[in-house]
């Protein structure tokens, strides 16, 4: 069937209605995080922040008109905060993200390209890492070395490549073992070839997938630390940092301050990670279909 | 023996997968210009005796030798003089093309990966399309928007590319129609003719094998195997 | 001495006179098909993958659908099955009898009818890959019980029907309690023919069933098929391999871009095939001349007006730049203006 369409064979015995919540929330997934990543970009142009400034005059706001989200302990705005929180905590889960799917690459792609001995050891390491929880391995990181942007970045990196390097070698070791890889080696295509012509573009696009899956992972795993007071120095004000702070402001009775960065991390990765999840679902079976095994 | 020039053998081969035997001390020769038929149950190893012929599967003792000389290196260690002389013809087109290249693609990828020059290439690609009958307009097309038929032959003409010697053909018509069936085997017997290539044709059709084979191994299940020719 | 053939103009009004009448037939067909059409739609253009099908089963009968790979076959089954994509749309009428109460239009009838009075009478068997057919997590014999759970059997007839359709399909007894990544190919293939048979389906369509299979399971599997028959069940066999048809059908249908061109009682189609694309897809046979039909089968998207086989036929003429209508000929039916033995005097 796959040479006469495109889409996906769906049997008409399924009950219609599952289809419809799939694709509203990837829509709405979509347009929440359109309109976060267009807010985050533009906040220097429209609404500039003085991160310094205080204003002692109107602590603890409750939420207003003119304070949406209320104000915190320093008498400074909520609402605003969060969104620069925002562009922080989303630029170290991106780079985090990125960092960790580049080590689990790696990783992966030396098991499974290799195998053998060599395959059987990396993953012997990645059980054995998997097997400690891994926001205390990051703590552990962390507190190896001094609290900075970098070691956040790293406890991130070195906790979270584990599912991509076993995403990437079972790719590799499944198509291993496609005829098409014979054909290729009987053509004369050397081992570098292979490599690089036909199975990194069968890995690649699900790498792209991985990272996007790992950010929501990031963004938590940062806020978690920033929370204890282990993450991100308190001048680079993430979300997670800003939850740490509100502690304060709630004991006093001003419930708001903590909030509003709570709820943005929630909305913006849950809607990053519909969406990659649409994504995956969408990239599986057509994969699948074009391979036809 | 004088006569071992023009042939391609298996030793005594003896291969398997791990601990399970599938192939016990197996000699099969195919020469120059004939087509072997190979006939066995499911499961027996032909699968496998074909692998190690086309120098893909490493045999636990045994050798594969050519023109009389013991060939050295199994997959990517096989010296490129050799490999170009073997080529296999898979049964599943589907799963022996990359389904993200285009058939055109497809039939230049091991010349791209001899580094024959572009204009060659171009060349080639159009005369094998022409011998197996493809039209220029299907060459553009990737696997999914060509039938089995069409793929299959795009992967006759990638087999046909380095003017191999030997073919080895693993139930390479199973899933073909009729028609398609008679003309792969047009070609490969024309092919035959004008390049003295030995043919080795794995298949359960009876017919087919009556019709089209020289003579007849047959592999026993994978047990002891006193070695036949 | 004129043959009594006769091309007549008139579409047959039922094929009841193809099945063999020493199989007995019921009163009527199981499956009535008319003017069965079914068009994709592509970015740009539309597959015809079925024009104008018209056929019928009868019980008892094991009907053969051969052609070329990308003929429609293999979406007639679908079609039949309600397993298209959503870029289909479907035309005509396909009328399963035999049921409960009343004829279904397969065609038009929604999910819920399918689901509750379709389900168990029509089976469909398509093998393409059995490993991803089968759940992961479920041993064969608790695929087959929940089956038949589902389809409004009782417990006690579930466990005891698992172990005989799997000696019927010649699964072992112990391979039932294995789960689907512990079983070979053929295994899998052959509980997934179980699967499909366990609620003894009064009509059973199984696309290219035994394609990737060895010879002996091949023969098993074609067997079986026809044991179905000759018990009084129906079997639409959709293949491309001759031998397998010649080995067991009943009838046969010849499809050619999107239409069927030739249907007549199996033994005649194999002895002195009408149309002569049948006649020449049997020459391509091993065991016959062995000789590939010349030229290629027009796009589905790019059917000419008239016969779609006149470019490539030895016996064209100008009058074939119409198209010919399935007309009865030869204890059967073809499309053709000059069936093979047509006018000849023997």
């Amino acid at each position: 069937m796959a040479d006469l369409t495109r889409t996906r064979t769906v049997a008409f015995r399924r009950p219609r209605l599952r289809l419809r919540p799939g694709q509203t929330g990837a829509a709405v997934a979509g347009a929440v995080l359109l309109v976060a990543v267009a807010a985050c970009l533009l906040a220097p142009l429209l609404w500039p922040l003085d991160q310094s400034a205080v204003a002692l005059d109107r602590i603890r706001l409750a939420p207003s008109w003119a304070h949406p989200a209320g104000t915190d302990e320093l008498g400074r705005d909520v609402a605003h905060r969060a969104l620069y929180g925002l562009r922080v905590s989303l630029l170290v889960g991106a780079v985090a993200a990125l960092v960790a799917t580049v080590i689990g690459g790696i990783v992966g792609g030396i098991a499974g390209a290799v195998g053998g001995w060599v395959d059987r050891i990396l993953m012997r390491i990645v059980d054995t890492v998997a097997a400690l929880p891994h926001l205390l391995l990051g703590i552990f990181i962390v507190g190896m070395l001094r609290p900075s942007l970098g070691a956040v970045i790293a406890s991130i990196g070195l906790t979270h490549w584990l599912s991509t390097a076993r995403i990437v070698r079972s790719e590799l070791l499944s198509l291993r073992n496609r005829p098409f890889v014979d054909a290729a080696i009987t053509g004369g295509a050397s081992r570098r070839r292979v490599l690089t012509r036909h199975l990194l573009p069968h890995v690649l696009p699900r790498l792209a997938l991985a990272i996007t899956l790992m950010i929501p992972h990031a963004v938590w795993h940062e806020t978690a630390l920033s929370f204890l007071g282990l993450g991100l120095p308190p001048h680079l004000a993430s979300l997670g940092n800003m939850i740490n702070d509100g502690q304060g402001s709630l004991l006093a009775g001003a419930w708001w301050a903590s909030l509003a960065p709570g709820a943005v991390i929630v909305v913006v990765t849950l809607a990053i990670a519909v969406l990659a999840a649409h994504w995956r679902d969408r990239l599986d079976p057509r994969v699948r279909a074009e391979l036809q095994l | 023996m004088s006569g071992t020039a023009g042939q391609l053998a298996a030793e005594q081969v003896t291969a398997g997968y791990g601990r399970q035997i599938v192939l016990d001390r197996v000699d099969l020769r195919i020469g120059r210009g004939e087509t072997v038929g190979l006939r066995a149950a499911s499961g027996g190893g032909k699968s496998t005796l074909v692998r190690v012929l086309a120098l893909l599967h490493r045999p636990d003792r045994g050798r594969v030798t050519i023109d009389g000389a013991p060939v050295t290196g199994t997959r990517y260690s096989v010296p490129v003089a050799v490999r170009t002389r073997i080529a296999v013809l898979f049964q599943s087109p589907r799963a022996a093309a990359d389904p993200r290249l285009s058939l055109a693609d497809l039939i230049a990828e091991p010349l791209r990966a001899t580094r024959r020059p572009d204009d060659e290439i171009r060349r080639r690609v159009a005369d094998l399309a022409d011998l197996v009958g493809l039209t220029a307009d299907l060459l553009g097309r990737r696997p999914h928007a060509v039938s089995d038929g069409q793929l299959q032959r795009a992967c006759l003409a990638r087999a046909l590319t380095h003017r191999p010697d030997y073919l080895l053909c693993d139930e390479a018509t199973a899933m073909l129609d009729a028609s398609t069936q008679a003309h792969v085997a047009a070609v490969i017997t024309d092919y035959q003719r004008t390049h003295r290539a030995g043919v080795l044709l794995v298949t359960h059709d009876p017919a087919l094998m009556n019709r089209w084979a020289d003579r007849v191994v047959d592999l026993p299940p994978s047990g002891v195997v006193p070695g036949r020719p | 001495m004129k043959t009594d053939q006769s091309v007549t103009a008139e579409r047959p009004a039922g094929i009841a006179s193809l099945v063999d009448p020493q199989r007995p037939g019921g009163p009527g067909p199981v499956l009535d098909v008319q003017g069965l059409g079914v068009r994709f739609r592509l970015r740009d253009a539309t597959v015809h993958a079925v024009t104008d099908l018209t056929l019928g089963v009868h019980p008892g009968e094991l009907l053969a659908v051969v052609g070329e790979s990308g003929c429609g076959k293999s979406v007639l089954a679908h079609a039949l099955l309600g397993l298209l994509p959503r870029n289909a749309t479907v035309t005509g009428q396909a009328r399963l009898h035999q049921l409960d109460d009343g004829p279904v239009d397969l065609v038009t009838c929604g999910e819920r009818v399918l689901a509750g009075r379709v389900r168990g009478r029509l089976a469909g068997l398509v093998p393409q890959s059995p490993a991803t057919a089968l759940n992961p997590v479920r041993t064969g014999r608790r695929l087959i019980e929940e089956t038949l759970r589902a389809h409004r059997h009782t417990r006690a007839e579930a466990v005891g029907a698992a172990e005989r359709v799997a000696a019927e399909v010649g699964l072992d007894v112990a391979d039932l309690d294995r789960y689907p990544h512990e079983l070979s190919g053929g295994m899998a293939q052959r509980l997934v023919t179980a699967l499909a048979l366990a609620p003894d389906p009064v009509l059973l369509i199984a696309d290219e069933p035994t394609s990737g299979l060895d010879r002996p399971l091949v023969d098993h599997t074609l067997d079986l098929l026809r044991r179905r028959c000759d018990g009084g069940k129906s079997v639409v066999l959709i293949t491309h391999d001759l031998a397998a048809a010649e080995r067991v059908a009943d009838t046969v249908a010849v499809m050619y871009a999107s239409r069927v061109v030739e249907h007549r009682p199996a033994r005649r189609f194999f002895t002195a095939p009408a149309h002569p694309y049948g006649a020449a897809l049997l020459d391509a046979l091993p065991d016959r001349a062995f000789r590939p039909v010349p030229g290629h089968p027009p796009m589905l998207t790019a059917l000419p007006p008239g016969c779609a086989f006149g470019t490539r036929c030895p016996y064209a003429t100008d009058v074939c730049e119409r198209q010919p209508r399935l007309a009865a000929y030869d204890a059967g039916a073809v499309a053709c203006h000059h069936p093979i033995g047509a006018g000849v005097v023997s």
